[in-house]
């Protein structure tokens, strides 16, 4: 299910956006009665919200409106963090609701997650009423101004009859070009307000010129396959745009028919099966040694639908020195921010690849390949070499447990931190788009409400979260609303009794001064009685296989609290500012 | 390592390291929808991206709900086909533009008052009068000067004027136009 598959059937044919007859007859309803109307026209199922003073006229519509399905987070920022794993899992628009003042500021983590990591997010709020702005009423915040770095765009209605045309507005940013949160905040007396309301005809193209992908031009696939058909050592790095644009099987014919080694970003990790010959992993801070090598000595990077982000590249002057680049990104901005392109193909993933398949011809590149899996073999010896204490469960073996009891059908959503990388490392990642994690803003507390969006999404799917113990605690409050929505999550936190990422720099960085890391929780098996799930507390490696397999067993929710080596680091690691190729690794 | 590079090339965004020498202004002419907040997007995007604004001259365009952004930056901070593309995704921004100082024309309107006493009323006046310069105000002690003219021009009058003691300048910033056939 891709975003970008919706997306192009959107702006590939003009007026395809919500038509209607002119006939139908106007009806008068209220702000909020419209609102609804024209989530429903978008296909809304799910929101996620939270209730208070300048949004109840929305929420008294609501009840008017039974295929609008709204879920009560316990926290605005949940609900926000819900909405964007929806948007993830499925490729709709994830939608979120809070009112003025407070429960707008707490959507703020949640849509800057989104807005770095391009989910398409609507989140709609509720303002003082319009008299009332601009004079510090109650609950009165200046969301358009918080929310403005935030968001692909932001709206302040003005009137109930904008609002039909303004949310079908903010639907369409929200989906098109590269996706992103969009925010609408509507003052009390609008939702109030009486207006004739006729389902409305939009003409997106003329407004959103700017959101239109266009094909690349021929001149520039001709000089990518000429790059591609000279290079001896090339590499494809595939970001999450191939996920965004649904170019999985454009990305897999691209390497398959040039033999090219394919390297997957966190947010593009199963975008191509980790199980294919020519993958060879993650780049950049804690990507595997062989990896950043390969990127050392390439002398050609294919990047599709990613930003180079600084994890990924550290010292950017000494990031693949010897190689030219083919950039290609929806977003013209992202394309020579980092490096310079000497092929910049500003285009939809799908797309450029798509036309660049046919342009270019086979070719063997079995020794560079060669070449890499050497190093790789190289590091797995040294990395057996190393003695472990065998007590502890460990996280890969948790994780390699979940993957063998879940099979190919689980989604992972990760939190952020050293289990994250773990997760990331060490799971097979083949089912397309089942890895999910806060990559861009690196948003602890993402994982549990996510999931939850992803889990109600797409019921069927096994959902698995992997999550800290610190992350954890952040939004652990919306066990609550897995228990009233009944919704079934299996989670493992890997409970170190660290902030274990932050306790991992200071052993590097800052002379083992383990600043205000050390933290404790509650007996998570206690905690998940409370809220009526199922908890575990497993400590021995041995009992590991066996508490998974119990857990897809249970029914509901199950929390299953993996007592893990208390200083156990992610390796490698490249220090912040330092060369991919100068990594730190284990003694 | 790095740090010893800094001192003699600007780092910036997607560009090589620069000689800060090198750098020059660009003036951006956009056209904004009037719609609440389009103009902090506009502004904001700029300190964001360490983009610094030399002048911003904001007024009605020649349609209605649209506004016209002059903006003069220097390139030393971001690369301007970076910033651009930026400013282009802004979604209530119609159209962005991109000119040199030799694709556009650039005017300054200044308003100057100037201290004044008997003897030297007659001076003041005549210096404006050899820039092109206007009298709009005289009170016993002061006398206001209005000058419209390319920025150079404006510039110069206000140095000639420091020897009569400035008390105050009102400077309109730079509102530019595309030459001829230059796109807009």
């Amino acid at each position: 299910m891709a975003i970008a598959a919706k997306m192009i059937q959107q702006t590939g044919t003009a007026g395809a956006y919500p038509t209607t007859s002119p006939d139908i007859p106007a009806r008068e309803l209220t702000g909020s009665q419209i609102i609804c109307e024209a989530l429903e026209r978008e296909g809304v199922e799910l929101l996620y919200g939270y209730p208070g003073g300048a949004i109840m006229p929305f929420y008294d519509a609501l009840t008017g409106y039974p295929s609008l399905h709204h879920v009560l987070v316990r926290h605005e920022q949940a609900a926000a963090h819900a909405a964007d794993g929806y948007a993830r899992a499925t490729g709709k628009v994830g939608v979120c609701v809070a009112t003025s003042g407070p429960g707008a500021t707490n959507l703020v983590t949640g849509l800057a997650t989104a807005f770095m990591d391009s989910v398409p997010v609507v989140a709609i709020t509720g303002q003082v009423a319009n008299p009332f702005i601009g004079r510090d009423a109650f609950q009165e915040t200046d969301v358009l101004g918080v929310t403005q770095p935030i968001t692909k765009h932001n709206f302040l209605v003005r009137n109930a009859d904008e609002i039909a045309e303004i949310i079908h507005k903010a639907f369409y940013i929200a989906r098109s070009g590269r996706p992103g949160p969009v925010l609408i905040d509507i003052p009390k007396d609008v939702q109030f307000a009486k207006a004739q309301y006729r389902p409305v005809v939009m003409n997106s193209e003329e407004y959103l010129r700017s959101q239109q992908p266009t094909p690349p031009p021929t001149y520039l696939i001709a000089q990518a396959a000429h790059l591609i058909a000279q290079a001896q050592r090339p590499l494809i790095m595939a970001g999450h745009g191939i996920i965004l644009s649904g170019a999985y099987n454009e990305l897999r014919t691209l390497a398959e028919k040039t033999n090219i080694p394919v390297i997957t970003t966190l947010l593009g990790l199963s975008a191509f099966p980790d199980t294919h010959p020519l993958h060879i992993g993650m780049p950049g801070m804690h990507g595997p040694a062989h990896v950043n090598r390969a990127i050392g000595a390439a002398d050609l990077i294919i990047g599709i639908g990613l930003r180079f982000d600084d994890r990924v590249t550290g010292n950017v002057s000494q990031f693949a020195p010897h190689a030219k680049f083919i950039h290609i990104d929806i977003d013209a901005a992202e394309v020579n921010k980092v490096k310079v392109a000497a092929v910049p193909i500003v285009s939809d993933a799908k797309v450029a690849l798509t036309a660049l398949n046919k342009a270019v011809e086979p070719t063997d590149k079995s020794a560079w390949l060669a070449e890499i899996r050497s190093w790789e073999a190289k590091d797995r010896e040294r990395q057996s070499s190393i003695r472990r204490n065998d007590n502890y469960p460990d996280p890969v073996s948790i994780l390699e447990a979940i993957r063998e009891a879940a099979g190919d059908e689980a989604i992972i959503v990760s939190d952020v931190g050293q289990h994250q990388m773990w997760t990331a490392r060490f799971y097979k990642w083949t089912k397309r788009n089942s890895h999910i994690t806060s990559g861009g803003l690196g948003t602890m507390g993402f994982a549990l409400p996510a999931a939850m969006g992803v889990k109600m999404g797409l019921p069927d799917t096994p959902v698995w979260v992997v999550a800290g113990d610190g992350g954890f605690q952040m939004n652990i409050q919306e066990l609550a609303t897995l228990q009233q929505e009944g919704v079934t999550l299996k989670i493992a936190i890997m409970n170190n009794g660290y902030l274990g990422m932050v306790r991992q720099w200071q052993q590097f960085f800052h002379n083992h001064n383990y600043s205000e890391t050390p933290i404790t929780g509650p007996d998570y098996v206690k905690l998940a009685d409370a809220y009526g799930l199922t908890g575990m507390r497993i400590t021995s490696r041995a009992d590991v296989p066996a508490a998974i397999q119990k857990a897809i067993e249970t029914e509901g929710t199950v929390i299953i609290d993996f007592v893990i080596e208390p200083e156990i680091n992610v390796y490698p690691m490249v220090a912040p500012g330092a060369a991919i190729t100068n990594m730190i690794e284990e003694a | 390592m790095g740090n010893m590079q800094m001192s003699t090339t600007i780092e910036r965004a997607g560009h090589s390291n620069i000689p800060p020498d090198i750098a020059r202004n660009y003036i951006l002419i956009m056209l904004v929808n009037d719609r609440p907040g389009a103009v902090d997007r506009v502004v904001g995007l700029m300190r964001r991206r360490r983009a610094n604004m030399q002048t911003l001259v904001m007024s009605q365009s020649i349609t209605p709900a649209v506004v016209r952004l002059s903006i003069i930056v220097n390139d030393s901070e971001v690369g301007i086909h970076h910033l651009v593309e930026q400013l282009r995704k802004v979604v209530d921004i119609q159209e962005v533009i991109s000119l040199t100082a030799e694709q556009a024309i650039t005017r300054e309107l200044a308003l100057i008052k100037v201290s004044k006493d008997d003897a030297n009323f007659n001076d003041i006046i005549a210096c404006g009068l050899l820039f092109g310069a206007h009298t709009v105000d005289v009170t016993p002690e002061t006398v206001t000067l209005e000058i419209a003219g390319s920025v150079e021009n404006v510039e110069k009058l206000i140095e000639r004027l420091q020897a009569y003691g400035i008390r105050e300048i009102a400077r309109s910033g730079h509102v530019s136009i595309a030459r001829g056939n230059e796109q807009n």
